[in-house]
Protein backbone atom coordinates (compact mmCIF):
# COMPACT_ATOMS: atom_id res chain seq x y z
CA UNK A 1 0.00 0.00 0.00
CA UNK A 2 1.33 3.30 -0.88
CA UNK A 3 0.52 6.51 1.30
CA UNK A 4 -1.03 9.57 0.48
CA UNK A 5 1.59 11.56 0.20
CA UNK A 6 3.39 8.33 -1.89
CA UNK A 7 6.66 9.04 0.20
CA UNK A 8 6.69 5.35 2.27
CA UNK A 9 5.89 2.16 1.05
CA UNK A 10 4.71 -0.88 2.88
CA UNK A 11 2.27 -1.37 5.65
CA UNK A 12 0.75 2.30 7.10
CA UNK A 13 1.15 1.96 10.91
CA UNK A 14 -2.33 2.16 11.77
CA UNK A 15 -1.91 5.59 14.24
CA UNK A 16 -1.06 7.28 11.12
CA UNK A 17 -3.97 5.77 9.61
CA UNK A 18 -6.34 6.71 12.05
CA UNK A 19 -4.78 10.44 12.21
CA UNK A 20 -5.47 10.68 7.98
CA UNK A 21 -8.73 9.24 9.10
CA UNK A 22 -9.36 11.62 11.58
CA UNK A 23 -8.42 14.21 8.94
CA UNK A 24 -10.72 13.40 6.45
CA UNK A 25 -13.88 13.51 9.27
CA UNK A 26 -12.94 16.59 11.03
CA UNK A 27 -12.38 18.55 7.16
CA UNK A 28 -15.63 17.34 5.59
CA UNK A 29 -18.28 20.01 6.09
CA UNK A 30 -21.22 17.37 5.91
CA UNK A 31 -19.63 16.19 9.81
CA UNK A 32 -19.55 20.02 11.31
CA UNK A 33 -21.76 21.73 13.46
CA UNK A 34 -24.89 19.38 12.59
CA UNK A 35 -27.80 19.60 14.09
CA UNK A 36 -28.34 16.02 15.27
CA UNK A 37 -31.66 14.63 17.23
CA UNK A 38 -31.70 11.10 19.38
CA UNK A 39 -32.33 9.67 23.01
CA UNK A 40 -29.81 10.34 25.78
CA UNK A 41 -28.47 6.99 27.13
CA UNK A 42 -25.11 6.23 29.26
CA UNK A 43 -25.51 9.81 30.36
CA UNK A 44 -22.42 10.48 33.03
CA UNK A 45 -20.86 13.49 33.70
CA UNK A 46 -17.24 12.98 35.16
CA UNK A 47 -15.72 14.81 38.02
CA UNK A 48 -13.21 16.64 35.43
CA UNK A 49 -16.04 18.39 34.26
CA UNK A 50 -16.57 16.81 30.78
CA UNK A 51 -19.83 14.65 30.05
CA UNK A 52 -20.33 11.86 28.39
CA UNK A 53 -22.92 9.77 26.86
CA UNK A 54 -24.30 8.41 23.63
CA UNK A 55 -26.79 10.03 21.24
CA UNK A 56 -29.21 6.80 19.93
CA UNK A 57 -32.67 6.47 18.13
CA UNK A 58 -34.28 3.02 17.19
CA UNK A 59 -31.61 2.59 13.55
CA UNK A 60 -28.18 3.55 15.44
CA UNK A 61 -26.02 5.24 17.60
CA UNK A 62 -23.11 7.56 18.49
CA UNK A 63 -20.51 7.76 21.58
CA UNK A 64 -20.80 11.76 22.07
CA UNK A 65 -18.83 14.34 24.40
CA UNK A 66 -19.15 17.61 25.97
CA UNK A 67 -16.32 19.26 27.17
CA UNK A 68 -15.93 21.18 30.35
CA UNK A 69 -17.45 24.28 30.03
CA UNK A 70 -18.13 24.25 26.46
CA UNK A 71 -21.73 24.99 26.54
CA UNK A 72 -24.39 25.18 29.03
CA UNK A 73 -26.29 22.02 29.89
CA UNK A 74 -30.02 21.88 30.91
CA UNK A 75 -30.55 20.30 34.33
CA UNK A 76 -33.81 18.09 33.27
CA UNK A 77 -31.46 16.55 30.83
CA UNK A 78 -31.31 12.55 31.99
CA UNK A 79 -30.94 9.18 31.06
CA UNK A 80 -33.97 8.53 28.25
CA UNK A 81 -34.33 12.59 27.68
CA UNK A 82 -34.87 13.78 24.09
CA UNK A 83 -32.38 15.96 23.30
CA UNK A 84 -30.73 18.17 19.72
CA UNK A 85 -27.32 19.01 19.35
CA UNK A 86 -24.80 20.70 17.72
CA UNK A 87 -21.56 18.42 17.22
CA UNK A 88 -19.15 18.05 15.15
CA UNK A 89 -17.39 14.70 14.57
CA UNK A 90 -14.32 13.77 15.77
CA UNK A 91 -12.20 10.90 16.00
CA UNK A 92 -10.29 9.93 19.11
CA UNK A 93 -7.05 8.32 17.88
CA UNK A 94 -6.14 6.37 20.38
CA UNK A 95 -9.05 3.95 20.72
CA UNK A 96 -9.97 4.48 16.55
CA UNK A 97 -13.52 5.64 18.13
CA UNK A 98 -15.69 8.22 16.25
CA UNK A 99 -17.55 10.51 18.50
CA UNK A 100 -19.79 13.65 18.40
CA UNK A 101 -18.54 17.16 19.74
CA UNK A 102 -20.56 18.69 21.27
CA UNK A 103 -21.11 22.50 20.87
CA UNK A 104 -24.36 22.41 21.75
CA UNK A 105 -27.08 20.59 23.63
CA UNK A 106 -31.11 21.10 23.98
CA UNK A 107 -33.44 19.34 25.54
CA UNK A 108 -36.81 18.22 23.09
CA UNK A 109 -39.81 18.63 24.21
CA UNK A 110 -41.87 16.36 22.23
CA UNK A 111 -43.87 15.46 24.97
CA UNK A 112 -45.19 18.96 24.90
CA UNK A 113 -46.29 18.79 21.17
CA UNK A 114 -47.93 15.54 22.18
CA UNK A 115 -49.53 17.16 25.04
CA UNK A 116 -51.12 19.76 22.71
CA UNK A 117 -52.57 17.82 20.18
CA UNK A 118 -53.83 15.34 23.17
CA UNK A 119 -55.79 18.77 24.24
CA UNK A 120 -57.20 19.71 21.27
CA UNK A 121 -58.72 16.08 20.77
CA UNK A 122 -60.03 15.96 24.03
CA UNK A 123 -61.82 19.53 23.40
CA UNK A 124 -62.96 18.22 19.91
CA UNK A 125 -64.52 15.22 21.39
CA UNK A 126 -66.55 17.26 24.29
CA UNK A 127 -67.99 19.11 21.85
CA UNK A 128 -68.98 16.32 20.04
CA UNK A 129 -70.31 15.53 22.89
CA UNK A 130 -68.46 12.01 23.06
CA UNK A 131 -67.09 12.70 26.46
CA UNK A 132 -70.91 13.01 27.94
CA UNK A 133 -72.12 10.01 25.94
CA UNK A 134 -74.00 7.59 27.82
CA UNK A 135 -71.95 4.60 28.96
CA UNK A 136 -72.92 1.08 27.74
CA UNK A 137 -73.41 -0.77 31.26
CA UNK A 138 -71.04 -3.59 31.74
CA UNK A 139 -72.57 -6.74 31.24
CA UNK A 140 -73.01 -9.58 34.43
CA UNK A 141 -71.82 -11.85 34.06
CA UNK A 142 -69.27 -11.11 30.80
CA UNK A 143 -70.27 -14.07 28.47
CA UNK A 144 -67.36 -13.66 26.18
CA UNK A 145 -64.56 -11.01 26.65
CA UNK A 146 -62.34 -9.92 24.16
CA UNK A 147 -58.93 -9.22 25.64
CA UNK A 148 -57.04 -6.52 23.17
CA UNK A 149 -53.35 -6.30 24.64
CA UNK A 150 -49.49 -6.95 23.66
CA UNK A 151 -49.26 -11.25 23.29
CA UNK A 152 -47.32 -12.16 25.75
CA UNK A 153 -47.01 -9.65 27.18
CA UNK A 154 -46.57 -9.73 31.33
CA UNK A 155 -50.01 -7.58 31.54
CA UNK A 156 -51.71 -10.12 29.48
CA UNK A 157 -50.34 -13.00 31.75
CA UNK A 158 -51.65 -10.75 34.69
CA UNK A 159 -55.27 -10.66 33.61
CA UNK A 160 -55.07 -14.31 32.18
CA UNK A 161 -53.90 -15.19 35.86
CA UNK A 162 -56.57 -13.06 37.82
CA UNK A 163 -59.33 -14.28 35.83
CA UNK A 164 -58.53 -17.59 36.39
CA UNK A 165 -58.41 -17.08 39.99
CA UNK A 166 -61.87 -15.15 39.67
CA UNK A 167 -63.76 -17.14 37.24
CA UNK A 168 -62.21 -20.57 36.30
CA UNK A 169 -63.01 -21.16 32.27
CA UNK A 170 -64.20 -17.36 31.60
CA UNK A 171 -65.21 -17.22 27.79
CA UNK A 172 -62.49 -14.86 26.72
CA UNK A 173 -60.65 -13.99 23.26
CA UNK A 174 -57.06 -12.33 23.38
CA UNK A 175 -56.31 -10.52 20.42
CA UNK A 176 -52.32 -9.95 20.61
CA UNK A 177 -51.42 -6.30 19.33
CA UNK A 178 -48.31 -4.11 19.47
CA UNK A 179 -49.22 -1.80 22.21
CA UNK A 180 -45.80 0.50 21.82
CA UNK A 181 -43.97 1.76 18.88
CA UNK A 182 -45.17 3.49 15.18
CA UNK A 183 -47.36 0.86 14.40
CA UNK A 184 -49.09 0.18 17.97
CA UNK A 185 -52.03 3.12 17.17
CA UNK A 186 -53.14 0.88 13.70
CA UNK A 187 -52.73 -2.35 15.69
CA UNK A 188 -54.90 -1.47 18.18
CA UNK A 189 -57.73 0.29 15.84
CA UNK A 190 -57.41 -3.05 13.98
CA UNK A 191 -58.09 -4.97 17.47
CA UNK A 192 -61.38 -3.51 18.08
CA UNK A 193 -62.46 -3.93 14.69
CA UNK A 194 -61.90 -7.47 15.44
CA UNK A 195 -64.02 -7.09 18.61
CA UNK A 196 -66.62 -5.20 16.86
CA UNK A 197 -67.14 -8.32 14.34
CA UNK A 198 -66.82 -11.11 17.37
CA UNK A 199 -69.64 -8.28 18.94
CA UNK A 200 -71.37 -9.51 15.83
CA UNK A 201 -74.33 -11.66 16.69
CA UNK A 202 -74.94 -13.18 13.13
CA UNK A 203 -71.31 -14.19 12.87
CA UNK A 204 -71.53 -14.83 16.52
CA UNK A 205 -74.00 -17.78 16.17
CA UNK A 206 -71.50 -18.98 13.06
CA UNK A 207 -69.00 -19.35 15.25
CA UNK A 208 -70.68 -21.37 17.27
CA UNK A 209 -69.85 -19.11 20.52
CA UNK A 210 -71.66 -16.28 22.35
CA UNK A 211 -70.92 -12.89 21.01
CA UNK A 212 -68.48 -10.22 23.01
CA UNK A 213 -70.35 -8.39 25.37
CA UNK A 214 -67.04 -6.79 26.87
CA UNK A 215 -63.53 -5.01 25.58
CA UNK A 216 -60.58 -4.53 27.52
CA UNK A 217 -58.15 -2.94 25.69
CA UNK A 218 -54.91 -1.60 27.40
CA UNK A 219 -51.38 -2.64 28.27
CA UNK A 220 -49.11 -2.36 31.33
CA UNK A 221 -47.19 0.83 32.46
CA UNK A 222 -44.42 2.75 30.44
CA UNK A 223 -43.12 6.52 29.80
CA UNK A 224 -45.81 8.69 28.85
CA UNK A 225 -44.55 7.98 25.21
CA UNK A 226 -44.91 4.87 25.36
CA UNK A 227 -48.59 4.93 26.38
CA UNK A 228 -49.22 7.67 23.44
CA UNK A 229 -51.34 5.11 20.97
CA UNK A 230 -54.13 5.55 23.73
CA UNK A 231 -54.49 9.26 23.26
CA UNK A 232 -54.58 9.35 19.21
CA UNK A 233 -57.91 10.09 18.01
CA UNK A 234 -57.95 6.77 15.78
CA UNK A 235 -58.22 4.61 18.67
CA UNK A 236 -60.64 7.34 20.95
CA UNK A 237 -62.71 6.64 17.94
CA UNK A 238 -62.85 3.08 17.33
CA UNK A 239 -63.78 2.72 21.60
CA UNK A 240 -66.23 5.40 20.63
CA UNK A 241 -67.94 2.96 18.07
CA UNK A 242 -67.57 0.41 19.88
CA UNK A 243 -71.20 -1.61 20.07
CA UNK A 244 -69.94 -3.45 23.45
CA UNK A 245 -68.94 -1.72 26.47
CA UNK A 246 -65.33 -1.29 26.30
CA UNK A 247 -62.93 -1.11 29.41
CA UNK A 248 -59.41 1.19 28.60
CA UNK A 249 -57.24 -0.34 31.31
CA UNK A 250 -53.57 0.99 30.38
CA UNK A 251 -51.34 1.45 33.38
CA UNK A 252 -50.52 4.44 34.66
CA UNK A 253 -51.05 6.58 37.97
CA UNK A 254 -51.23 10.33 37.19
CA UNK A 255 -52.36 11.41 33.82
CA UNK A 256 -55.65 10.57 32.09
CA UNK A 257 -55.30 9.36 28.83
CA UNK A 258 -58.36 10.22 26.01
CA UNK A 259 -58.67 6.54 25.95
CA UNK A 260 -59.87 6.78 29.44
CA UNK A 261 -62.10 9.50 29.00
CA UNK A 262 -63.98 7.78 26.07
CA UNK A 263 -64.31 4.14 27.62
CA UNK A 264 -67.36 2.84 29.19
CA UNK A 265 -64.93 1.65 31.99
CA UNK A 266 -61.61 3.36 33.50
CA UNK A 267 -59.13 1.29 34.87
CA UNK A 268 -55.73 2.31 36.69
CA UNK A 269 -54.21 -1.25 35.39
CA UNK A 270 -54.95 -4.51 33.35
CA UNK A 271 -55.37 -6.72 36.74
CA UNK A 272 -57.34 -3.21 37.96
CA UNK A 273 -59.78 -3.82 34.94
CA UNK A 274 -60.43 -7.47 35.62
CA UNK A 275 -61.10 -6.69 39.52
CA UNK A 276 -63.97 -4.50 38.03
CA UNK A 277 -65.37 -6.75 35.36
CA UNK A 278 -65.08 -10.18 36.62
CA UNK A 279 -67.09 -11.41 39.35
CA UNK A 280 -65.47 -13.94 41.39
CA UNK A 281 -67.46 -16.59 40.30
CA UNK A 282 -67.68 -18.07 44.03
CA UNK A 283 -69.35 -15.22 45.55
CA UNK A 284 -71.97 -15.01 42.83
CA UNK A 285 -72.81 -18.64 44.17
CA UNK A 286 -73.24 -18.19 47.29
CA UNK A 287 -75.30 -14.95 46.59
CA UNK A 288 -77.71 -17.14 44.65
CA UNK A 289 -77.36 -20.01 47.45
CA UNK A 290 -78.67 -17.27 50.31
CA UNK A 291 -81.27 -16.08 48.18
CA UNK A 292 -82.29 -19.43 48.10
CA UNK A 293 -82.38 -20.12 51.46
CA UNK A 294 -83.96 -16.92 52.39
CA UNK A 295 -86.61 -17.65 49.54
CA UNK A 296 -87.24 -21.11 50.93
CA UNK A 297 -87.30 -19.69 54.62
CA UNK A 298 -89.77 -17.20 54.16
CA UNK A 299 -92.26 -19.21 52.49
CA UNK A 300 -92.28 -21.56 54.86
CA UNK A 301 -92.99 -18.83 57.19
CA UNK A 302 -95.45 -17.58 55.12
CA UNK A 303 -97.23 -20.79 55.06
CA UNK A 304 -97.06 -21.48 59.00
CA UNK A 305 -97.95 -17.85 59.56
CA UNK A 306 -100.92 -18.54 57.44
CA UNK A 307 -101.61 -21.68 59.10
CA UNK A 308 -101.79 -20.13 62.54
CA UNK A 309 -103.97 -17.66 61.24
CA UNK A 310 -106.03 -20.53 60.42
CA UNK A 311 -106.44 -21.82 63.50
CA UNK A 312 -106.69 -18.93 65.21
CA UNK A 313 -110.17 -17.68 63.32
CA UNK A 314 -110.96 -21.22 63.58
CA UNK A 315 -111.23 -20.38 67.64
CA UNK A 316 -112.61 -17.16 67.64
CA UNK A 317 -115.24 -18.37 65.32
CA UNK A 318 -116.21 -21.47 67.50
CA UNK A 319 -116.56 -18.70 70.78
CA UNK A 320 -117.96 -15.85 68.58
CA UNK A 321 -121.85 -16.73 69.40
CA UNK A 322 -121.45 -16.77 72.93
CA UNK A 323 -119.58 -13.34 72.30
CA UNK A 324 -122.32 -12.02 71.11
CA UNK A 325 -124.47 -13.49 73.39
CA UNK A 326 -122.73 -11.76 76.07
CA UNK A 327 -122.58 -8.53 74.54
CA UNK A 328 -126.00 -8.22 73.91
CA UNK A 329 -126.79 -9.16 78.02
CA UNK A 330 -124.33 -5.87 78.81
CA UNK A 331 -125.87 -3.82 76.72
CA UNK A 332 -129.30 -4.74 77.66
CA UNK A 333 -128.16 -4.24 81.46
CA UNK A 334 -127.10 -0.69 80.25
CA UNK A 335 -129.93 -0.28 78.86
CA UNK A 336 -132.03 -0.96 81.87
CA UNK A 337 -130.50 1.05 84.51
CA UNK A 338 -130.42 3.99 82.32
CA UNK A 339 -134.41 3.50 81.95
CA UNK A 340 -134.23 2.77 85.58
CA UNK A 341 -133.15 6.51 86.13
CA UNK A 342 -134.77 8.23 83.22
CA UNK A 343 -138.17 7.14 85.47
CA UNK A 344 -137.17 7.87 88.66
CA UNK A 345 -136.85 10.97 87.40
CA UNK A 346 -140.36 11.53 85.85
CA UNK A 347 -141.53 9.85 88.83
CA UNK A 348 -140.39 12.63 91.03
CA UNK A 349 -141.86 15.24 88.77
CA UNK A 350 -145.02 14.07 89.05
CA UNK A 351 -145.07 13.49 92.61
CA UNK A 352 -144.39 17.02 92.61
CA UNK A 353 -147.35 17.75 90.23
CA UNK A 354 -149.67 15.75 92.24
CA UNK A 355 -148.93 17.82 95.47
CA UNK A 356 -149.65 21.06 93.84
CA UNK A 357 -153.25 19.35 92.20
CA UNK A 358 -153.92 18.19 95.96
CA UNK A 359 -153.66 21.73 97.03
CA UNK A 360 -155.73 23.47 94.98
CA UNK A 361 -158.12 20.61 95.11
CA UNK A 362 -158.35 20.88 98.81
CA UNK A 363 -158.70 24.77 98.36
CA UNK A 364 -162.22 24.52 96.42
CA UNK A 365 -163.50 21.39 98.66
CA UNK A 366 -167.03 22.64 99.65
CA UNK A 367 -166.53 22.23 103.73
CA UNK A 368 -163.91 25.27 103.08
CA UNK A 369 -167.71 27.32 102.17
CA UNK A 370 -169.36 25.94 104.59
CA UNK A 371 -167.10 27.25 107.22
CA UNK A 372 -167.30 30.72 105.94
CA UNK A 373 -171.79 30.13 106.81
CA UNK A 374 -172.75 28.31 103.46
CA UNK A 375 -174.88 25.28 103.85
CA UNK A 376 -175.80 22.24 101.78
CA UNK A 377 -178.71 21.00 100.95
CA UNK A 378 -178.95 17.36 100.37
CA UNK A 379 -182.41 14.92 99.40
CA UNK A 380 -182.74 11.79 100.92
CA UNK A 381 -180.74 10.00 98.30
CA UNK A 382 -177.62 12.28 98.93
CA UNK A 383 -177.79 14.03 95.55
CA UNK A 384 -177.33 17.68 96.21
CA UNK A 385 -179.87 20.55 95.59
CA UNK A 386 -178.41 23.06 93.74
CA UNK A 387 -182.19 24.80 92.38
CA UNK A 388 -185.64 25.00 93.90
CA UNK A 389 -186.91 23.32 90.55
CA UNK A 390 -185.10 19.66 92.78
CA UNK A 391 -187.32 19.83 95.68
CA UNK A 392 -190.99 19.92 96.12
CA UNK A 393 -193.24 21.07 99.17
CA UNK A 394 -193.63 18.17 101.74
CA UNK A 395 -190.51 16.38 100.61
CA UNK A 396 -187.66 15.68 103.47
CA UNK A 397 -184.17 17.19 103.17
CA UNK A 398 -181.00 17.22 104.88
CA UNK A 399 -179.06 20.88 105.87
CA UNK A 400 -175.19 20.62 106.13
CA UNK A 401 -173.35 22.75 108.30
CA UNK A 402 -169.48 23.08 108.57
CA UNK A 403 -169.67 21.01 111.75
CA UNK A 404 -173.28 19.18 111.80
CA UNK A 405 -176.37 18.68 109.83
CA UNK A 406 -180.39 19.02 110.42
CA UNK A 407 -183.19 17.22 108.95
CA UNK A 408 -186.53 19.36 107.60
CA UNK A 409 -189.53 19.42 105.56
CA UNK A 410 -190.57 21.93 102.81
CA UNK A 411 -193.40 23.64 103.52
CA UNK A 412 -193.53 25.83 100.76
CA UNK A 413 -191.48 26.97 97.95
CA UNK A 414 -190.71 30.19 95.98
CA UNK A 415 -188.76 31.21 92.67
CA UNK A 416 -186.60 33.95 92.40
CA UNK A 417 -187.95 36.73 89.81
CA UNK A 418 -186.28 36.23 86.84
CA UNK A 419 -184.99 32.99 87.15
CA UNK A 420 -187.71 31.28 85.61
CA UNK B 1 -87.80 -18.16 27.18
CA UNK B 2 -88.79 -15.59 25.09
CA UNK B 3 -85.83 -13.61 23.35
CA UNK B 4 -86.45 -10.19 25.70
CA UNK B 5 -85.72 -12.84 28.85
CA UNK B 6 -84.22 -10.52 31.59
CA UNK B 7 -80.66 -10.54 32.36
CA UNK B 8 -78.71 -11.09 35.53
CA UNK B 9 -78.86 -7.95 37.03
CA UNK B 10 -82.47 -7.37 36.63
CA UNK B 11 -83.05 -11.17 37.89
CA UNK B 12 -80.78 -10.16 41.33
CA UNK B 13 -82.90 -7.20 41.74
CA UNK B 14 -86.12 -8.95 41.50
CA UNK B 15 -85.31 -11.93 43.68
CA UNK B 16 -84.63 -9.17 46.33
CA UNK B 17 -87.75 -8.10 46.07
CA UNK B 18 -89.55 -10.74 45.85
CA UNK B 19 -87.11 -12.27 48.95
CA UNK B 20 -88.04 -9.34 50.61
CA UNK B 21 -91.86 -9.04 50.28
CA UNK B 22 -91.59 -12.67 51.33
CA UNK B 23 -89.76 -11.82 55.01
CA UNK B 24 -92.18 -8.77 55.79
CA UNK B 25 -95.08 -11.48 55.87
CA UNK B 26 -98.52 -10.44 55.60
CA UNK B 27 -98.93 -12.89 52.29
CA UNK B 28 -102.05 -14.96 51.50
CA UNK B 29 -100.79 -18.36 50.85
CA UNK B 30 -101.52 -17.74 46.94
CA UNK B 31 -99.69 -14.72 46.57
CA UNK B 32 -96.71 -17.18 48.82
CA UNK B 33 -96.60 -19.45 46.33
CA UNK B 34 -96.63 -17.49 43.50
CA UNK B 35 -93.94 -15.36 44.41
CA UNK B 36 -91.91 -18.56 45.62
CA UNK B 37 -92.36 -20.32 42.00
CA UNK B 38 -90.95 -16.62 40.30
CA UNK B 39 -88.35 -16.77 42.79
CA UNK B 40 -87.62 -20.47 42.19
CA UNK B 41 -87.63 -19.11 38.47
CA UNK B 42 -84.64 -16.51 38.50
CA UNK B 43 -82.66 -18.42 40.65
CA UNK B 44 -82.63 -20.99 37.83
CA UNK B 45 -81.89 -18.55 35.21
CA UNK B 46 -79.13 -17.11 36.85
CA UNK B 47 -77.53 -20.14 37.46
CA UNK B 48 -78.31 -21.04 33.87
CA UNK B 49 -76.48 -17.23 33.11
CA UNK B 50 -73.11 -18.27 35.20
CA UNK B 51 -72.78 -21.70 33.12
CA UNK B 52 -73.57 -19.41 29.84
CA UNK B 53 -70.22 -17.57 30.72
CA UNK B 54 -67.57 -20.29 30.42
CA UNK B 55 -66.22 -21.24 27.36
CA UNK B 56 -63.24 -21.54 24.93
CA UNK B 57 -60.40 -19.50 25.36
CA UNK B 58 -58.88 -17.92 22.24
CA UNK B 59 -55.47 -16.49 22.09
CA UNK B 60 -54.75 -15.34 18.59
CA UNK B 61 -52.59 -12.90 17.11
CA UNK B 62 -54.01 -9.98 15.43
CA UNK B 63 -53.11 -11.30 11.93
CA UNK B 64 -54.24 -14.16 12.26
CA UNK B 65 -57.56 -13.35 13.78
CA UNK B 66 -57.78 -11.14 11.34
CA UNK B 67 -57.37 -14.32 8.07
CA UNK B 68 -59.70 -16.53 10.43
CA UNK B 69 -62.47 -13.87 9.99
CA UNK B 70 -61.89 -12.99 6.34
CA UNK B 71 -61.85 -16.68 5.71
CA UNK B 72 -65.73 -16.90 6.97
CA UNK B 73 -67.07 -13.96 5.39
CA UNK B 74 -66.18 -15.91 1.66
Amino acid sequence: MTGRGGVTTGPLPIGQFVQLVKQTVVRDPLFKNQALRGEVTQWKQYPSGHTYFSLRDQDGQMRAVIWKGRCAIDSSIKEGSEVVVLASLDLYVRRGEIQLNVERIEPVSILGELEKTKRLLVEQLRKEGELDRERLAIPLPPKHIAIITGAGSAALSDMQQLIENRWPGLRRTVIGVLVQGPRATEEIVRGLAVARKLADPVRARKRGEPPVDLVIVGRGGGSPEDLWSFNLEPVARAIIASPVPVVSAVGHESDILVSDLVADLRASTPSDAVERVVPVLPELHYFLDEYQERLTNASRRQISDNRQRLRTLHARLRVAPMAGLNRAKAQLFALTSRMKVSSNQSLSIQTTRLAQFEASLAAIHPQRVLERGYSMTQTTDGSVVSSIACIEVGQNITLNFADGSADAEIKKTHTNEGEK
Amino acid sequence: MSDEKITYTEAMHRLETIVSTLERGGMGLDETLKLYEEGADLLRLCKTELSAAEGRLHELQLDDIETELQAEEQ
